[in-house]
């Protein structure tokens, strides 16, 4: 796919390691991308990377603005001696970010058929805001959000605000290491009820045990959906 | 040496890398001693547009034969290869799939065509 480059407009620190890196693209220029879907980011090879044969490194981050937005939005953590993100947080306003994309298959076009439950932990609520602003729009079943983080919750006045205006959404906030049992307490253990869709994003393990947990509580494989950065 | 000949769908001329496994990784993206991985550093461009990090699905490529010297599907591949066009029964994401088999003898073949996108629009 082609190579686009778009300029840092600004950037908004939501806490000391997590940040959102807004983007603007030549004027004229936009980029479809379906809610959900990731650019990848082309970025100078580290000095430390020695073995490294390519010219740059490829870094996948999710779009955590809507298609409509008027700029990209990338939200992301520092990961300590990660080559990708530690560039990304070391750039000033006006500078040049050259990408792919958009990418991926974990997307949602309309709201499910069914209730919806959106699980996010930390910065897996990137995709998942896109995502879940699609689905409200066209939602005719209940959905959910239920967000493990630890802090500040990312997006949390905006999604708490949704809720509060569209009876249909539920928004809950709880601690990353209590996002498991939550999950079973509520879609596994409650009920009987297997129609349920599943949007699962976060960062390592967690994202796995989640899936296998609702797979094997009875939910249909497609019916879980997922993305583990 | 663990062998890997490469055809390409396109009508390029195939390729035929050899290699040690025992080396790995080769380059840096991809699991390492992946198909990906002996294919970016013996200068074949195989697409991986998520960085080799199983996100999307455009290092798919078909196995022909040897398929047994690779480390098997786990669920997170078959969940992406679900959505991947042109799937085979032997098709395997080459950023996932690891040559152990110090004597492996592998055919391999790059489609063509990836779908996981949508066009970006120069207005």
């Amino acid at each position: 796919m082609a190579e686009r480059e778009a300029r840092l407009a600004r950037v908004v620190e939501h806490a000391p390691d997590t940040r959102s890196l807004f983007l603007r693209l030549p004027p004229g220029e936009r980029l479809e991308f379906r809610p959900g879907q990731f650019v990848s980011c082309l970025l100078p090879v580290p000095s430390s990377c020695t073995s490294a044969t390519a010219e740059r490194i490829i870094r996948p981050y999710s779009l955590a603005s809507s298609p409509d937005d008027p700029e990209l939005e990338l939200c992301l953590n520092l990961v300590p001696g990660g080559p990708g993100s530690h560039h990304l947080f070391h750039l000033t306003e006006g500078a040049v970010v050259h990408f792919t994309g958009p990418w991926g298959t974990f997307v949602l076009d309309r709201a499910p058929d069914a209730e919806a439950v959106f699980i996010a932990d930390g910065t897996g609520i990137a995709p998942i805001r896109p995502m879940l602003r699609r689905a409200l729009a066209t939602a005719r079943h209940r959905l959910h959000l239920l967000h493990g983080i630890d802090g500040p919750a990312l997006y949390g006045d905006e999604l708490t605000a949704l809720a509060r205006d569209q009876s249909i959404l539920t928004v809950e906030h709880v601690p990353s290491a209590r996002l498991r049992d939550e999950v079973v307490r509520r879609w596994i253990d409650a009920d009987d009820e297997r129609r349920r869709h599943f949007f699962v994003c976060g960062v390592g393990d967690i994202v796995r045990t989640l899936r296998d947990l609702l797979r094997r509580g009875g939910y249909e494989r497609r019916a879980v959906q997922y993305e583990k950065w | 040496m663990a062998r890997i000949r490469v055809v390409f769908e396109s009508g390029q001329p195939e390729r035929v890398i050899e290699f040690d496994p025992a080396k790995a990784p080769f380059q840096h993206d991809g699991r390492p001693g992946s198909i990906l991985d002996v294919l970016l550093a013996n200068g074949i461009p195989l697409e991986h547009a998520c960085g080799g990090n199983c996100a999307c699905t455009t290092c798919h490529v078909i196995v022909k034969q040897g398929g047994n010297a690779l480390t098997p599907n786990e669920e997170e591949e078959d969940d992406l290869l679900d959505k991947a066009p042109g799937l085979t029964p032997t098709s395997r994401l080459g950023c996932q799939a690891v040559v152990t088999d110090p004597n492996a003898e592998i055919t391999i073949v790059v489609p063509r065509y990836t779908i996981n996108q949508v066009s970006g629009t120069h207005g």
